[in-house]
């Protein structure tokens, strides 16, 4: 997964990506326990987005480098790569204001905790609520920054139902 | 609550803490290590396999 990410961050210095973030089970994992998961969520920002939003210059970079297609993923140091354009606001957000993590050779860059949990509250599956408790047993986000980027986008009233639902004893 | 079960509880929260507290370049090789033992067990047990979750 190091070099994997090593390639995602050659990709960004390389200018073939904008700015990115991890963001899925993977970008959890930097804040919470690791749970098994089969592939990386790369979430990119296309700063010009242009009117049809095409992710084939970043397949062709990877066929250069040898990393080849394997469904809706780019196979990258074995484990498939699901490139994702950060399109909603809350996403967009969440890459622009992303945190870069250093270590020994690795440069690489994650959703901040809120923004994670803002998402997996958006997104809404059995899996997203079950990591959102994860989150909060955690006791690790920041609730001031967490209420205000649910305010701003609109997930305030999901989020009491969430609450009601997954946190009242 | 059962101490016996109360203990177990405990010791599984402890380890959680343990895991969430490691460096993350070193949850990136566990991740490795998680994802080949659910490869492995994929193909070595298929049906056994259904009830274990993944996420993405």
């Amino acid at each position: 997964l190091k070099k994997t990410l090593a390639i995602v961050e050659k990709l960004h210095a390389e200018g073939v990506i904008g700015p990115y973030a991890i963001g899925g089970a993977v970008g959890a994992a930097f804040y919470l326990e690791p749970v098994a998961t089969l592939d990386v969520d790369i979430f990119v920002l296309f700063e010009t987005a242009p009117l049809i939003l095409t992710l084939a210059p970043i397949y062709e970079a990877c066929a250069t480098l040898g990393y080849q297609p394997q469904g809706d993923a780019i196979h990258i140091e074995g484990w498939p790569v699901q490139f994702l354009p950060a399109s909603e606001p809350l996403v967009a957000e969440a890459v622009r204001e992303a945190v870069t993590r250093e270590a020994d050779d690795l440069t690489t860059r994650v959703m901040m905790a809120e923004h994670l949990m803002a998402i997996a509250l958006q997104t809404g599956r059995a899996k997203d609520h079950a990591r959102l408790v994860m989150f909060v047993e955690a006791g690790i986000a920041d609730n001031d920054r967490l209420r205000e980027i649910l305010a701003r986008h609109s997930l305030l009233d999901d989020w009491a139902k969430f609450a009601n639902r997954f946190l009242t004893p | 609550v059962n101490t016996d079960i109360q203990q177990i509880m405990q010791s599984k929260d402890a380890e959680r803490r343990r895991l969430r507290a490691l460096p993350w370049h070193e949850k990136l090789e566990m991740l490795d290590r998680l994802r080949d033992r659910h490869l492995m067990l994929r193909k070595t047990h298929p049906q056994e396999l259904r009830a274990v979750r993944t996420v993405t």
